[in-house]
């Protein structure tokens, strides 16, 4: 069975976020860079629901789990918002971003660079995004949930 | 987030503490623009209490470089850990940033400038 960590849509979160992957990730064996690279996407996804599809309402709520499966790690987000396509949106390059002066347009990108898959499920009432990191020297068969 | 500043004769020294993610970045943003505002545009960020970044607290760098570069002022980042740099390097911003490791070189680099 997956354990959610479920949090309000409030940017204070976040961090209590990074705290429940990191940990989780620790009990999954999966450390380092690799660690470190996962609590990033996973805390882009969820800033990027809590602002743009919930507008940070803290009546609002997200769930993340993180599981182990075939030598895969996986981060999973439910969110009752509507989904982003974040599997398919191309970013801004980085000198269109300086030359704009933005302050967002750097998340998504991260994401995609440092997982392996994205995908999204979308439910009537929940949208789920997946991500999937494929891990060194794991042996299949023998994972945790 | 705490930011911690101690100015010098070239420059001014900002020592963010803490987490630097979309909770937090809004209050280092502030601090650059108070300090463009007053003419202050030679910057250095010292990292070394900077345990975690995001792309909101990258994005307050590359949001400011522009305008930092155009009045002829200067950023440069120091002290990063290796998670932290290995954040700016994912995007190729260490290409774009200055960035050495250690607050002496950062020191020089305004000296020279």
């Amino acid at each position: 069975m997956k354990s959610y960590l479920r949090v309000r849509c409030n940017k204070a979160y976040l961090a209590n976020i990074r705290d429940f992957v990191r940990s989780r990730l620790d009990e999954l064996d999966v450390h380092g860079k690799t660690s470190d690279q996962i609590v990033l996407a996973v805390d882009e996804a969820c800033a990027n629901c809590m602002i743009h599809q919930h507008q940070c309402d803290n009546y609002s709520t997200i769930e993340v789990a993180i599981f182990r499966e075939n030598g895969t790690l996986y981060a999973e987000i439910k969110d009752s918002g509507k989904a982003f396509p974040i599997h398919t949106y191309r970013p801004k390059n980085l000198e269109e971003i300086v030359k704009l002066r933005a302050k967002g347009g750097l998340g998504i990108n991260l994401i995609h660079r440092i997982m392996d898959e994205i995908k999204i499920e979308e439910t009537p009432d929940y949208s789920i995004y997946i991500f999937g990191k494929k891990l060194p020297n794991s042996a299949s068969g023998i994972d945790q949930t | 987030m705490e930011i911690k500043e101690q100015r010098h004769e070239e420059y001014v020294t900002l020592t963010p503490v803490g987490d630097l993610d979309a909770n937090s970045s809004v209050v280092l943003d502030e601090k650059i623009q108070e300090m463009l505002e007053a003419g202050d545009v030679h910057i250095h960020i010292d990292g070394s209490e900077l345990p975690y970044i995001s792309s909101a607290g990258l994005g307050v760098f590359v949001s400011h470089l522009d305008g930092i570069q155009n009045v002829g002022g200067s950023l440069v980042i120091s002290g990063l850990n290796e998670s932290v740099q290995d954040v700016f390097s994912l995007l190729g911003l260490d290409q774009l940033l200055t960035i050495v490791n250690h607050s002496e070189e950062a020191a020089q680099m305004f000296t020279k400038s």
